[in-house]
This record gives C-alpha cells, structure tokens and sequence, in this order.
C-alpha cells in the first residue's frame, strides 16, 4: 500500500494538523509535535486507503474520529469507535499525544476503529 | 475470557461479569478511583457503584422555564460548593461553573446478558436534573447519533436491585462496539476484560473518565 494513494486534498484543507506520513521522513524538525498513527479497520468498518497519519500531538480523540468519519463518509447517524490497545476506547477528550506515549511502540500509535449501523 | 465464549457471542454471564467487577475494583483501590462493590444482602446480587461532583457549564441547567431561579440556584450551588469541597479542582472551577453530582452503576442484566449503566444526576442541593439536562450533558461525540436512535437511548428507568428512579444507557447498541473488540482480541489469542472494554465506551458518554490504566494493568478472568 503506498502512502502516496490520493490526496484527500478536501479534509487535508480542513485539517492542517493531521497529514499523511511520509515513510522516507522519521527525522522531520516536526517530529516532537506530530505523532504517527496507524489506523486499522476492524468489524465491517470500511478500510481507509491511507493508513498512516501524522496528527499533532494536541489533537483530541474525538477530533480524529471527526475526520476518520469524514474521510470514509460515514453518514451522519453512524459512530465510530476507536480503540486503542485493540480493546480500550480511550476518552474523547483524550490527546493522541497521551495515547502514543502510552502506548506508541515502533514510533507510531496503532488505533482500530469500527463503526455501527446507520439508524434507518 | 475469549476461549470460554462463543467466538461470535457478545454476551456475558453472570459470573463472569462478577470476576471482571472484581478485577476491576482491584485497580480502582489500586489508584483510588472510587469504585465501590454493593451487594444486595442475602443475595448473589451486586453492583459496580461511583459517585463523581462534576463540573458542568451553567448552560446545562438552562433547560428548565424558571430560568431566573436557576440562575439563582446555581449561584447557591457554586457558592456551596467552595465551601463544602476540599478537592482544589473542584474549587478551582466552582466560580464560573456549576457543579453537579452524577451517580453511575454498572449493573448486570439478566435479559439481555450484559451489562447496563444505570445513573442518576441532581444538583448539589439534591435536584434532581431532568432528562432533558441530562442530554445536554450527554457528551458531544456521542449526542446526535444518541438522539436519532427509533428507540429511547437514554431512559428513566426504576433500578432493578434499589427500586428507585434512575436513568439508564439502553444496551441495544452494545453488541456493535463489543464484537469487533471481541473478535480482535480473540483473533490476537489476547484475552480481555469485558468491563474495561466496555465501560471505556459507554463511561465517556455520560462523562464518567475511565482512565488508561485501566487498559494495562487490569487483567481477564482466568
């Protein structure tokens, strides 16, 4: 899977401070704000075809979920959840930042996600 | 307690529920978290039970029409709470917020085989909030998708082992954030525990914190 799949150019506008990773850059004078995330699908949820993010460290829970949301289009009704250490959902108020220093292994933060059915 | 469940089951027995309190409450004692174990005398019958003074934007409490003597109770509320709470945190935003006591049970039911939060909210002087003050308290991540629900998400319900009136998180969605945790745990051969796991889902949601030790240092049941 390359990290060079499309651009969601639309939600990068939207959301300066989660981009993709680059693979080549683990050395980038940005590194101390930004994190690296791993998102994997569990469930039925759809699978992003990104997969690796760089979010600032200060970004809430919930304001990722609001992109990961945005980004596979789930519709207004349905939730994600997301779930660190496979089996912990972490608060939403929750920093990534937090959760990577927890539990970060291999210089990024694996987060699963799922999703429930739309009411309807 | 992955190999003793059906793969695909959400559920939970009662034992197994209890065993998972147990552990849970370990850790809870462990960092002073203020969980409590309340069994109902002569019975094999108890309960998870926390008590939390929350902080609330006076905005919660602007839904009832005796608008001006709400105003005037909050004043009370954050006046009263300078005084009689010792916690700095609390005294720290008592000035510009009102303070309200939430009540959480985490029960197990029967019919459904899972558990259920029960929870009951009232101001310092003992009012009761109402459901509609307790929606808008309800967490904003979760608040839309609760409210468009075909059915009550959130009820007032009669507690099952008290008999008093409290408000209940309906189980029907539980399945939907259980078994894909389930399955993942069980997929990594990792055993979980079904309370942690699911009281970091539905505590957030009516602002009950959950914190991530509860993630490492609490263990499964044999």
């Amino acid at each position: 899977m390359s990290d060079n799949a499309e651009s969601p150019t639309e939600t990068q506008k939207d959301d300066p401070s989660i981009q993709h990773a680059a693979t080549e850059q683990t050395g980038a004078s940005d590194e101390k704000k930004k994190i690296d995330v791993l998102l994997k699908a569990v469930g039925d949820a759809p699978i992003m075809k990104t997969k690796k993010w760089s979010v600032e460290r200060g970004r809430t829970v919930q304001s990722l979920a609001q992109f990961i949301s945005r980004f596979l289009k789930l519709e207004a009704s349905e939730q994600l959840f997301i779930y660190v250490n496979q089996s912990f959902a972490p608060s939403p108020d929750q920093e990534v930042g937090v959760l990577f220093e927890c539990f970060g292994s291999d210089g990024k933060l694996v987060l699963h996600y799922c999703k429930s059915q739309a009411w309807g | 307690m992955a190999g003793e469940r059906n793969p695909a089951s959400c559920y939970l027995d009662e034992r197994t529920f209890q065993l998972c309190c147990q552990l849970f409450l370990q850790h809870s004692e462990t960092i002073q978290d203020g969980w409590s174990w309340e069994q109902i005398k002569g019975t094999d019958e108890g309960f998870m039970k926390k008590t939390v003074l929350m902080p609330v934007k006076p905005s919660v409490l602007h839904k009832q029409h005796e608008y001006s003597i709400q105003d005037e109770n909050m004043v009370t509320d954050d006046i009263q709470a300078n005084v009689e709470d010792e916690t700095a945190g609390v005294q720290a935003v008592c000035e510009i917020h009102a303070v309200l006591r939430y009540e959480y049970h985490v029960l197990y039911s029967c019919s459904y085989q899972i558990p259920v939060l029960y929870f009951r909210a009232s101001t310092l002087d003992g009012r009761p909030l109402s459901l509609e003050e307790v929606w808008s308290n309800v967490h904003p991540n979760y608040r839309q998708r609760l409210q468009q629900g075909p059915w009550d998400t959130l009820t007032q319900q009669e507690h099952p082992l008290l008999g008093q009136p409290f408000f209940m998180l309906h189980p029907c969605r539980t399945e939907e954030f259980m078994k894909p945790a389930l399955d993942l745990a069980q997929a990594e051969n990792k055993r979980m525990n079904y309370i942690v796991t699911w009281l970091s889902v539905v505590g957030p949601v009516l602002r009950l914190d959950v914190p991530l030790s509860y993630s490492t240092e609490v263990s499964a049941p044999d």
